[in-house]
């Protein structure tokens, strides 16, 4: 079920009052939150829910075997049970083809042709986000982090609560575990913080990133026929359509989390106001760096080993974070640019003994990230590389527009975009706090504003980017 | 949930309720009285222009983008008005000729294109084009419910009539965009130097499409076109419909054009296949702004072709 469809508009209040009549028994409000997440899932389509019952209970099963076993290697047997098979599910599921297919390309670039290997296979909606956190709850029972639950459908609400399954935030069971098995209290902090942060994300989903996104898609379509200045401006675009289309879809999912008396855990912090690439990873798609760093980096050795062995961490745990996002060599390349840069700024940190850049940093780290979109957005390797080649030729000619309605309203929401971004950074306030300073009235007036500007500028996208991965 | 939470919940829905909605009539009365005067632009003017001159005209072209560019309605009748719009499709189209007046005596020239025809994924969602005039004209009105293409939420937040086109209501109410009253609807394409380039590399590379098997008429293109069937059946009397699809730069598949001219005979309709007029001069690129859309040059030569046409065909009826 999409945030932006009418289906959630009623299916978010309907669950919220049978929620709130519930409130006696905290587990009777589980088991209303577990059935409708899994409603909401498999509306989109039930067969798969069977991927994510199977994963809950794997998790629940081998988290409590991990706890009762003795010795650390009869616990680390058990975390591979729960490492190889929910890698195993993401494999087949995610990556199959991909693999397959470079296996045949591979042989058939040194003459060995091999007969199709790829299958029939849909990736299930969600399934690097649920699988991600049910990984990190067996982690975090090995490391001794966080005990077992013995709560069954507590558990396996965690791993389907419905605000966060498909798209993040990825959340630890330190966090959310403790709230799901325990009593919530809605209070008027919760209620203002949550409806402003829905009404934002809708605002930034709905019609910011959704405009944005009939420029670029006209655009990179027809990528060979634009010149340097229009594919540079479709790239922009892009950088702050995938920023407001993910961070939006974020906030509805915290503001809706917080109607149910959850807090989750920021997913995005002003990204673009990063003076460095490191920065930048700890702004962007927080859940998910943060896990990154602490299940892989970590890990890996992180930069414990010395020197040449945190470059190679960091390049492989960005080949692999861009590798999570999809089966495609420009999501490694994605990765692989980021991984390089990150190593370059730590080298040159060191070298000059300095922990930051001064100001032209928010230049350079937007110059780093832009480029790095074009291989995220451009549907193969050479369109990407003839889109950058194109705008580094510097052979800036006229400015392709499209329907100039289109653009004007693209270029209107950007800047209101911005406009509240900036003025967040300028307030050292989160988003997801800044809902508590208004009034009733103010708050309301706001609200009022931000759905006629729905009204007047939604777009019909029927998806979110992040839904792919 | 504590009873002053609920009641503070509460208030703040109430509110959210009533002042969105107070909010929404305002903007939307309000850009009601602008939108009414502005007269310039394809987001609202041209759709205003048209509704003032419909009955006043001798001749009228429905259609997208290639009628728009194609036909020089000038050089076909001095009182006429070309309304081809980017984008829109057969349901546009047919709910505007729908809104025509049976008694006027009229030629109506409806470009139709074959690939659109053919299209799987049409669903008749370029009537949204027509939002603006939701609750406000009604054979409109009922052609949008009929569609079903019209979101439930609109019948409470009417601003949503105003997707999309605000701004541009707004900049053309401010700054008209030209000045109507010397605009007959025709907007010609003009090739600068500088990409005449660019198009012509398009045009060397524009590798014919194959014929596919698939050639089933899309049900809602069939739909909407039985609308204007039925329409030129109450109309019979005083005016001349006649079906045209424009030329195409390089088109390799006769069988969509040959089941749609037999669909349309079926139905008595004139219909006049233009499709491959200048293929064999794909040489002159001149004609062209792209593949599918001719210059200002290809154009007026297209349109002196469709004029002697529609003179050999009205001395015909005499």
């Amino acid at each position: 079920m999409l945030f932006n469809s009418i289906e959630y508009l009623i299916f978010l209040p309907v669950v919220f009052i049978i929620y709130w009549l519930l409130k006696s028994n905290y587990k009777n409000q589980n088991i209303l939150l577990l059935i409708s997440s899994y409603v909401s899932y498999g509306w989109w389509d039930y067969r798969f829910l069977s991927l994510i019952v199977f994963s809950s209970f794997l998790d629940y099963y081998v988290g409590q075997k991990i706890e009762s076993a003795h010795g650390d290697k009869n616990k680390k047997r058990w975390l591979l049970v729960s490492l190889c098979s929910n890698l195993g599910l993401l494999g087949v599921f995610k990556y199959y083809n991909f693999f397959a297919e470079s296996f045949a390309n591979t042989m058939s670039s040194v003459g060995w042709e091999v007969n199709a290997l790829t299958l029939n296979i849909i990736l299930p909606v969600g399934i690097s986000f649920y699988t991600f956190q049910t990984l990190s709850y067996s982690i975090d029972i090995y490391r001794k982090e966080i005990k077992a639950s013995k709560d069954i459908v507590g558990f396996f609400t965690f791993v389907s609560l419905f605000p966060q399954l498909v798209a993040g935030p990825i959340e630890r069971a330190s966090n959310l575990m403790p709230q799901i098995e325990g009593e919530r209290k809605l209070n008027a902090t919760l209620i203002k913080t949550g409806v402003f942060q829905i009404f934002i994300g809708l605002f930034r989903k709905v019609a910011i990133a959704d405009n944005l996104g009939v420029y670029v898609d006209s655009v990179y379509g027809n990528y060979e026929i634009h010149n340097g200045s229009t594919l540079l401006v479709a790239t922009v675009f892009y950088a702050f359509q995938i920023y407001f289309d993910f961070s939006g879809y974020s906030d509805i999912a915290i503001g809706s989390a917080k109607m149910f008396g959850f807090n989750f855990n920021r997913n995005f912090n002003l990204p673009y106001f990063s003076k460095t690439l490191t920065e930048f990873w700890r702004r962007w798609h927080m859940s998910l760096s943060f896990w990154l760093r602490d299940y892989l980096y970590i890990s890996l050795g992180g930069n414990r080993k010395g020197i040449a062995i945190t470059y190679r961490n960091l390049l492989l745990t960005m080949l692999l974070g861009g590798l999570w996002h999809g089966s495609s060599w420009n999501f490694v390349i994605w990765g692989g640019i980021h991984g390089l840069f990150l190593s370059l700024e730590k080298y040159t940190f060191s070298a000059l003994k300095i922990k930051t850049f001064n100001a032209f940093g928010y230049l350079y780290t937007f110059i780093v990230v832009i480029v790095a979109w074009i291989f995220f957005r451009a549907p193969d390797f050479e369109s990407a590389a003839t889109i950058v080649s194109t705008i580094f030729s510097f052979d800036f000619g006229s400015l392709f527009l499209g329907d100039i309605n289109k653009f004007v309203n693209a270029v209107l929401l950007l800047t209101i975009g911005v406009a509240i971004d900036l003025r967040l950074f300028k307030s050292k306030v989160s988003l997801e706090e800044f809902g508590v300073r208004f009034s009733t009235i103010r708050l309301t007036i706001i609200v009022s504003i931000i759905i006629l500007l729905l009204c007047l500028f939604y777009s019909t996208t029927e998806n979110f980017i992040y839904f792919q991965f | 949930m504590e009873t002053k939470t609920l009641k503070q919940l509460l208030k703040l829905i109430a509110l959210i309720l009533v002042l969105s909605y107070t909010i929404d009539k305002v903007v939307f009365f309000s850009l009601n009285t602008i939108s009414d005067n502005v007269m310039s632009g394809q987001a609202i003017g041209k759709l205003n222009q048209f509704l003032k001159v419909k009955d006043t005209t001798n001749l009228l072209v429905f259609g997208n983008s290639r009628a728009n560019h194609h036909i020089v309605v000038d050089k076909l009748n001095p009182n006429a008005y070309n309304m081809g719009i980017n984008g829109i499709g057969i349901a546009y189209n047919s709910t505007l000729i729908n809104t025509l007046n049976p008694k006027k005596k009229q030629t109506v020239i409806v470009h139709i294109d074959t690939k659109n025809f053919f299209n799987d994924a049409y669903d008749g969602s370029d009537i949204r084009g027509l939002k603006t005039k939701y609750n406000r004209i009604d054979k409109i009105t009922s052609a949008l419910n009929e569609s079903g293409k019209i979101s439930s939420l609109q019948n409470i937040f009417y601003t949503m009539n105003y997707n999309g086109s605000a701004v541009g209501i707004l900049k053309n109410f401010i700054k008209p965009k030209y000045n109507h009253l010397s605009y007959n609807g025709y907007d010609p394409l003009v090739v600068s130097k500088s990409k005449t380039e660019v198009r012509d590399y398009m045009l060397k590379n524009d590798i014919a499409e194959k014929c596919t098997d698939n050639h089933k008429v899309n049900p809602t293109a069939l739909a909407y076109l039985e609308k204007i069937e039925s329409f030129t059946e109450e109309s019979k009397n005083n005016k001349t419909f006649i079906f045209v699809t424009s030329p195409i730069h390089n088109d390799a598949c006769a069988v969509d054009n040959k089941i749609l001219a037999d669909i349309l005979n079926k139905k008595n309709l004139t219909f006049w296949d233009f499709t491959n007029l200048y293929k064999t001069n794909n040489d002159d690129t001149s004609l062209w702004k792209d593949k599918t859309h001719m210059s200002n040059l290809g154009a007026e030569k297209f349109t002196t072709h469709l004029l002697k046409k529609h003179q050999a065909y009205t001395s015909s009826l005499k």
